[in-house]
């Protein structure tokens, strides 16, 4: 076989698992090569849209009804618009099936969603890891919030998150740099909130992998600037990607190969030694397959991706693939349910306002069946919302036309404050991705088949989620809150997990504590796919420890030969 | 670092391209390539340009008008509206005509700015008794959806209704002319790199909104 198809380590992937696994593996000295399935994004240099003011856009941003039409399923929500289009993966080349509504964004490039993340970054705590076990729901988790603490700290002093100290334990608080300011209003609620719970209930700043303070291991990145641009990728590296962060890391060992528009289809599985001998790549451009080789593999392609590399491995031993051994392959897929909470209007503040455009807003940790807290449902849900005043959208409904009207417009309006909920899923071994041969995509492979409803428990959970932020503002002096549940379908959270879960039992898990699968051990999966519960908080940062963890671990087993 | 040398820093760090109107995305047509039969004549886009300037008129800041909100609107139509919605949409002008004509002897263009005015503020009940009307109908196709989806009729489909032609002028006069540069820079605290954020900022009235690149 020729040289450079054999590497130490296989990644697959590059988004914020894949980066974060290049760069430990590299970093303990093993070479690397990182296969992406689409084409390449530079830092700064191709984030088109980075510094293009909303007037170049012909549709100042919005959709068409030819958008509408090429994307059947990212018009679902925000994804669909004109100025990141080329960031989500075309619905067209990458068609799935429903058996019930999924909404499955994604990105196909290099960084994928790392890109287009919400950047949002909160620990676990120790209850997470617990909750399973204590329910007596699906399987344990094999680990526990102490062996992830490190792994933790660790990660978060390389891609810096901003946050404040609360010593919260449904929140621990990360490694933070300095934490972004609430605004006024914001400031006033959290303090009637707290007082009124009596410090059970806390609204705190959202914690976001955002830059505020010196990191010196990474000189490429610089504070935020506060421009309301993220989403096109941010040319100071203000906030974590792949590109700002983990990439130039990973390359500055001189161990990283990047390979783009390599398709993994499959994971080599060799028979006689019972491990991976490496990947079966199709090149996207010129459909040609091509064989990688390692010692280890890395299944990094975000959470129901690495689920199909798996499902289309070793089909000759396992019919339904690599690590199906259990029967939970594919089973057990999780988002987090949201779009349910409250706003409404504050009075007075006329003399305050804000400046800047703040990336983050507020958060308030979870409060419900913490705590002695007990409901009629398990596990619960934290807030995500902000404080402002109404911008030229509003409506003004006295002034019908003319200069009043524009005068009025471009003046704030009132101050509002809201928030939505997001709650936890739990894992339901029904709730299934399948492989669907009846339809290829534009590489002739099968595609996934989606059977995931949310359950009675998130039903009974939402009615909390929209009572108790009513509540919460009413008791703060809001004005005429209205609440809200505008419904959604999984999925629509970006927060896909489960479907490889970790556990204690080759019986009923497919990753045993380390990440490695069961029946393959060289083949570690750290994404979403490995997740054993979902929590109510957004899961990235810990796929981040995940990873970490799983790739210090892989190297000292490759050292002592255990792999 | 002073802002100067941040905007300096961001053209760096994007290659110093300068981007203006071209059409990166897949799927986003060009809209002065006139492709299809449904575009618009100079003619109607001076006729949304005057309805424009009407709702948001020049004064010690931009008009509609000049931020172009006559070309943006046809762009919007033409691309972004449904069919149902883009007849709805057209058939406007033929109506604020013939309401112009009754009210002033005259068609629209023919009009001074307060005749203008006096015709599109007459709309103004019409408006409402429209929107009031669209809601009901909304909140009807709504339940129908929630039954289908409860009996698992795949097959439903809503139905729809267009807002009326002047709340789409308007709505599109609005979004226009704060999108634009125009609008942006002559009209609101453009702020494309802040450099900080402040939580608790003196405000006065009279002190405009600040806006963003985005």
């Amino acid at each position: 076989m020729a040289d450079n198809n054999t590497f130490d380590a296989i990644v697959v992937g590059s988004g914020i698992s894949g980066g974060w696994a290049a760069k430990e593996l590299t970093e303990r000295g093993l070479t690397v090569v990182m296969l992406e399935r689409g084409y390449d994004i530079k830092h700064g240099k191709d984030y088109e849209a980075s510094n293009k003011p909303v007037w170049e856009y012909p549709h100042r941003g919005g959709r068409t009804q030819e958008m509408i039409a090429d994307y059947p399923r990212l018009k679902r929500d925000y994804p669909l618009n004109e100025r990141n289009l080329h960031y989500w993966a075309s619905d067209k080349d990458n068609p799935y099936t429903e058996t019930k509504r999924f909404d499955w964004f994604r990105g196909y490039h290099v960084g994928g969603r790392s890109l287009m993340w919400g950047r949002q970054s909160y620990r676990w705590c120790e209850e997470d890891f617990l909750a399973n076990a204590k329910d007596g729901i699906a399987v344990d988790w094999p680990i526990r919030y102490k062996d992830l603490e490190e792994w933790y700290t660790h990660v978060e002093k390389f891609a810096g998150i901003q946050g404040s100290y609360e010593k919260l334990p449904q929140l621990p608080d990360s490694h933070f740099l300095p934490a972004m300011e609430l605004n006024v209003v914001e400031k006033d609620v959290a303090a009637k909130i707290k007082a009124h719970y009596n410090n059970k209930r806390t609204l705190i700043i959202g914690r976001t992998a955002h830059v505020t303070g010196p990191l010196g291991h990474s000189p490429q990145r610089t504070n935020c600037q506060y421009r309301d641009m993220c989403w096109n990728g941010c040319p100071f590296g203000a906030y974590f990607s792949t590109q700002s962060s983990t990439l130039p890391a990973a390359m500055a060992t001189g161990k990283l190969t990047l390979g783009i528009n390599s398709i993994v289809k499959e994971i080599i599985y060799d028979k006689e030694t019972k491990k991976a001998k490496g990947v079966r790549v199709i090149d996207a451009e010129t459909m040609q397959v091509k064989e990688y080789f390692s010692k280890i593999v890395f299944l990094c392609a975000s959470a129901l991706n690495s689920a199909w590399v798996l499902m289309n491995s070793a089909t000759d031993i396992w019919p339904d693939g690599l690590g199906s051994s259990s029967g939970e392959l594919g089973h057990n897929v999780m988002d987090h349910h949201f779009r349910v909470g409250a706003s409404g209007e504050v009075e007075g503040y006329d003399d305050k306002y804000y400046f800047g455009h703040r990336p983050t807003g507020f958060y308030i940790p979870r409060f419900r069946n913490f705590g002695g807290d007990k409901r009629d449902y398990l596990r619960g849900f934290g807030y995500q919302g902000s404080g402002s005043r109404n911008g030229w959208g509003r409506e003004v409904a006295e002034l019908s036309i003319g200069a009043e009207l524009k005068d009025a417009l471009s003046e704030p309006g009132g101050w509002r404050i809201g928030a939505t909920a997001f709650g936890e899923t739990l894992p339901y071994h029904d709730n299934k991705i399948t492989l669907d041969r009846t339809m290829k995509d534009k590489w002739g492979l099968p595609v996934l088949n989606f059977d995931v409803e949310f359950k009675e428990n998130e039903k009974k959970m939402r009615v909390d989620m929209k009572a108790d932020m009513k509540e919460m503002l009413e008791i703060a002096g809001v004005k005429n809150v209205r609440e809200y549940d505008n419904d959604n379908a999984p999925g629509m959270g970006i927060h896909e997990m489960g479907v490889a879960r970790m556990g204690r039992d080759p019986k009923t898990s497919v990753l045993n504590s380390n990440n490695q699968v069961w029946d393959c051990k060289n083949v570690f999966v750290t994404d979403g796919a490995c997740m054993t519960s979902a929590s109510c908080v957004n899961p990235s940062l810990t796929y981040m420890a995940l990873t970490a963890r799983a790739a210090a671990f892989a190297v000292d087993e490759l050292k002592k030969m255990n792999v | 670092m002073d802002r100067r040398e941040l905007l300096k820093m961001v053209a760096a760090a994007t290659g110093g391209i300068v981007i203006g109107g071209e059409f990166f995305l897949a799927g986003c047509k060009n809209p002065e390539a006139g492709t299809s039969g449904k575009d618009f004549a100079d003619s109607d886009i001076a006729f949304f340009d005057e309805v424009a300037e009407t709702i948001f008129p020049k004064t010690s800041t931009p008009g509609a008008k000049e931020a172009k909100v006559g070309q943006f609107m046809t762009v919007m139509v033409n691309d972004c509206y449904t069919e149902d919605d883009q007849k709805a949409f057209r058939d406007g002008k033929a109506a604020i005509n013939t309401a112009c004509d009754k009210m002033h002897g005259h068609d629209f263009m023919k009009a001074s700015p307060e005749q203008r005015k006096a015709v599109l503020v007459s709309f103004e009940k019409e408006v409402k008794d429209h929107q009031e009307k669209r809601r009901e109908f909304m909140k009807e196709q709504d339940d129908l959806e929630k039954k289908a989806q409860a009996n698992g009729d795949t097959n439903f489909k809503r139905k729809t209704m267009s807002a009326h032609y002047f709340t789409m002028m308007k709505q599109l006069t609005i979004l226009g002319y704060f999108t634009s540069k125009e609008g942006r820079t002559g009209a609101t605290r453009y702020e494309p790199v802040p450099g900080k954020y402040i939580g608790d900022y003196d405000y006065k009235k009279g002190d405009k909104i600040i806006t963003s690149l985005s």
